[in-house]
């Protein structure tokens, strides 16, 4: 069952545009200018129930908007979306009640009190029986291991534990669609690994449907089995993760290592030499020459040990972003001021 | 399960919590609480040094010295409700609005208004009501006058509807921060124009007292906020002087008018916010 | 010394666009000023109007005729638009808490040279705009005033208003500096506006106050931020009284400077002694 129904769904809004000078200053305290900013243009995406679906892109490919769409917090400027069934942008409380989202970079329990009061709240707000909000507090809370810091201020907790009871601020009404937005963002790798074990094995166990965004390489491997690659507001590539390198990985490094501990100097006439570490050396070279690179390589050096591998992942994508050029348009840092379209 | 929360229950949560966090910070709740204060015993201390030269705030007003001081327990009484549940509230709204943060109220399956006008309630300006009802007790024993059973009821009424009209106007002006970026001069704007609350109505008279009058009366009523309940307390109801009537009537139209107006306008900027955020 | 002008310009210049930059705030903002100018009219009508009543001669309050208090009024709002500076001392004092204060160790630019000018340009800024609505203002209300004092008295009203300027400027500055021995000084600072509001003269004119208060809120310098400047325009100070009284303010201005360099000196001082 299709519970993310996305057809042409597209957001664009305008942007004050302030000029630089003094002389530009004093004009636009009487004529502005603006710019429209097109952030999502024309996506379309079906999700299934239980799907744990990754978006990928650059900085202002338009990730962020996607899901704040979804969730209703900003209305389209065309297209259609459907989340279980709601239209999300109505914000009907049948809806808001069932999906939740997650932020890394906003906090939105509050600063000075335990998390556990601003727990209670949210059973106030969405109105979770006693026993059952009981029981998933201190499921989760165990599960994150944060259980023993419940009372302690929010403000007191480190960054990564903030993030785990933000967590549990999502998921204690037990919402049937989580979106997260970066929610490992500046966290150490302990902290990562946590919370992404945390969120594979809560998925399995509930069957929800989670849609992530997020930097890290790491998270989206470890989680998410589909891929989809936004840039410039459009969908790139939609498929699984290791489509990606069939598809876009033109490339193979191969690794050798040389008996004599010595690395020939011609080496770099079979292709681009990455790593030099005698008796180690990476050569990238393309797929569809690796067997010639091989044969030669083998016929004339004597090798100890030889592996051919896909180029890293990061490294694959970081090229589609590149080759997909436009610049993303609005990575302008900040935005100074929006203003209302009409 | 029913589709809505309990809005008592949210509140008293609300309620709750902004205790805590008052307790944990101790310190700053008794500074909070005894600044504010002083800021009361200042302006009373002018009030007192004015009627140390006049008898009565404009001739034939009625306005001496303890009824002015009934006046002026009255807008403490109201400006401390507003303080208490709504002014905290309306300037983080507009903080809001620019950081982005709107995006989880929008998220909770509970009306938007109310969960961004009373999530932080501000414990330590109910000192101000306190002094308040000082005040008026002090002020009613002093005067000759002594309101009727009917008054006295309709009294908590008005401050009521006072505090409403107020809170219509501090929200709609926070809301405007959608349109307008920083909001500094709204909150100019809010003291200027309750300015005009702080002072009996009869005082605007001539040719450009009264429209000045009818303009916060009747297009921004702050006027009505502490007039309509502070004169029940200090002078008769006159069955035969129709205003004595008509002006409480229309504090309670003016009332519903306001609340409904900034109930509007909150909804306009939401919808403004949500196009423009990114 | 051309270099450090062009240094200084470009911060003035810079100054100037960020305060252009918020248009909407900055037109409302101006009009808004007077606002509370009609409450006090009418307010001061009443009190002389009770006061007519029961009096029945010609009133005055403490030597003020009610037109007098309207024409006080309108020029305590000139001397404020001065030495006025909103966010100044608890900018600082911000900025001593979160460490930016940091920067000026390092960079080559004196602190309050830099804030001077940064206010410098957005009073500068402030006059252009609000010339208009204050004149309309005089302009409407011109009948309240006695009509124009002399030259001698306008150039001292000005030299006095300059240095209600500076006056408020190092004033504020030293209180904000006080961030360095005090963490939390926006209670020091809400007591400092307190006492602004009520014994500058900004709320009434200070010598309505009886007996030994009224000679105690002279004797400190709030009142040089807007009693003063409008007492010389309209005449309540003269002669010898008069020249005596700008250089009383001309010794608190020299003296806040030096408060605020040294508060400034030993602040610093003090802050890279704890490694900040």
């Amino acid at each position: 069952m299709a519970i993310i129904e996305i057809e042409g769904l597209a957001k664009s809004y305008r942007v004050y545009q302030k000029k630089e000078g003094l002389r530009a200053s004093i004009r636009g305290l009487f004529r502005r200018q603006y710019r429209t900013v097109e952030a999502v243009r024309g996506i379309d995406l079906t999700v299934e129930q239980g799907e744990f679906v990754a978006f990928l892109g650059p900085n202002g490919a338009g990730k962020t908007t996607t899901l704040k769409l979804l969730s209703g917090v900003i209305t389209p400027t065309a297209g259609e979306a459907r989340v279980l069934g709601h239209l999300p942008w109505k914000r009907e409380n049948a809806y808001r009640r069932r999906f939740a989202l997650v932020m890394g970079q906003k906090n939105q329990l509050w600063w000075d009190l335990p998390a556990a009061e601003s727990f209670r709240l949210h059973q106030q707000i969405y109105r979770i029986e006693p026993s059952r909000f009981e029981r998933s507090r201190d499921e989760l809370t165990s599960l994150l291991g944060v259980r023993h810091l419940l009372s302690q201020p929010v403000r007191e907790l480190s960054l990564g534990e903030r993030m785990k009871m933000e967590l549990i601020a999502a998921l204690l009404h037990s919402p049937d669609v989580l979106f997260l937005d970066e929610p490992t963002i500046g966290l150490d790798v302990i902290a990562q690994y946590n919370i992404q074990s945390f969120l594979r094995h809560y998925q399995e166990l509930r069957k929800i449907t989670i849609l992530l965004t997020s930097h890290y390489m790491k998270d989206v491997a470890a989680l998410c089995r589909r891929v989809v690659i936004i840039a410039a507001g459009r969908i790139i590539y939609n498929g699984s993760l290791s489509g990606i390198i069939n598809r876009y990985g033109g490339q193979k490094v191969v690794s050798l290592q040389f008996i004599d501990g010595r690395i020939p100097a011609d080496l770099a006439r079979f292709g681009e030499v990455i790593l030099e570490e005698p008796p180690r050396a990476k050569i990238r070279v393309d797929r569809r020459v690796v067997p010639e690179v091989l044969s030669g390589i083998l016929a004339g050096y004597s090798v100890e040990d030889v592996s051919v591998e896909d180029p890293p992942l990061e490294a694959v994508i970081a090229e589609i972003f590149s080759r997909n050029g436009e610049p993303p348009e609005h990575q302008v840092g900040q935005i100074p001021e929006l203003l209302k379209e009409e | 399960m029913s589709e809505h929360p309990s809005y008592l229950r949210v509140l008293l949560t609300f309620a709750r919590n902004s205790l805590v966090r008052d307790m944990t910070f101790r310190g700053n709740f008794l500074i909070d609480a005894f600044s504010s204060m002083s800021w009361v015993f200042m302006n009373l201390g002018f009030y007192v040094l004015i009627f140390e030269y006049t008898p009565m705030l404009g001739a034939g007003t009625g306005w001496g010295k303890y009824e002015f001081f009934v006046f002026l327990a009255t807008t403490l009484i109201i400006n401390s409700l507003v303080q208490t549940f709504f002014m905290t509230n309306a300037d983080e709204f507009g903080e809001l609005i620019r950081t982005g943060s709107l995006d989880f109220a929008l998220l909770k399956p509970i009306d938007t208004q109310f969960l961004v006008s009373l999530n932080r309630i501000e414990w330590s300006s109910l000192g101000n009501f306190a002094v308040g009802l000082l005040l008026l007790a002090y002020a009613l024993g002093k005067i000759d006058y002594s309101p009727g059973p009917a008054q006295l009821v309709l009294y908590p009424v008005y401050v009521l509807c006072g505090v409403a009209i107020l809170y219509s106007l501090m929200i709609a002006l926070a809301a405007t921060s959608v349109w307008l970026g920083r909001n500094q001069t709204l909150y100019d704007f809010w003291f200027y124009i309750t300015n005009f609350s702080r002072y009996p109505m009869e005082i605007y008279r001539g040719p450009f007292g009264t429209p000045l009058r009818r303009v916060f009366t009747f297009l921004i009523p702050v006027l009505i906020v502490v007039n309509v309940p502070a004169r029940m307390l200090v002078r008769p109801l006159d069955p035969r002087a129709p205003e004595d009537f008509l002006l409480p009537i229309f504090a309670i139209l003016a009332t519903i008018g306001s609340l409904a107006a900034s109930r509007w306008v909150f909804g306009r900027a939401l919808l403004s916010y949500r196009s423009a955020s990114s | 010394m051309l270099a450090r002008a062009a240094t200084w310009w470009t911060i003035l210049r810079i100054s100037l666009e960020e305060r252009l930059v918020y248009r909407g705030d900055f037109a409302l903002g101006t009009l808004m000023r007077f606002m509370p100018m009609i409450t006090q009219i009418f307010l001061w009508g009443a009190v002389f109007s009770g006061l007519y009543v029961a009096s029945g001669s010609r009133p005055q309050i403490a030597g003020y005729s009610y037109h007098d208090f309207i024409a006080y009024y309108l020029l305590t709002m000139v001397s404020r638009a001065f030495s006025s500076m909103p966010g100044l001392a608890s900018g600082i004092a911000r900025d001593v808490r979160d460490g930016t204060v940091k920067k000026y160790l390092i960079q080559p630019i004196d602190m309050l040279g830099f804030l001077l000018l940064y206010r410098i340009a957005h009073k500068l800024v402030y006059y252009v705009v609000a010339a208009g609505p204050f004149a309309l203002v005089f302009y409407l209300l011109r009948d309240f005033f006695p009509g124009w004092p002399d030259a001698w008295t306008v150039a001292c009203f000005l030299a006095s208003l300059v240095m209600s300027f500076l006056l408020g400027f190092y004033l504020e500055a030293t209180i904000g500096m006080l961030g360095f021995w005090f963490l939390e000084v926006s209670s020091l600072l809400f007591v400092y506006m307190l006492f602004n509001f009520f014994f500058s003269g900004h709320m009434f004119p200070i010598d309505m106050l009886p007996g030994i208060w009224g000679d105690l809120v002279m004797m400190i310098p709030l009142q040089y931020l807007a009693y003063f400047p409008a007492a010389v325009f309209l005449g309540k100070v003269s002669g010898p009284e008069l020249a005596w009284g700008l250089w009383v303010q001309l010794g608190w201005v020299v003296f806040f400077i030096l408060a605020s360099r040294l508060a400034f000196f030993y602040g610093l001082r003090r802050y890279s002694g704890f490694g900040g």
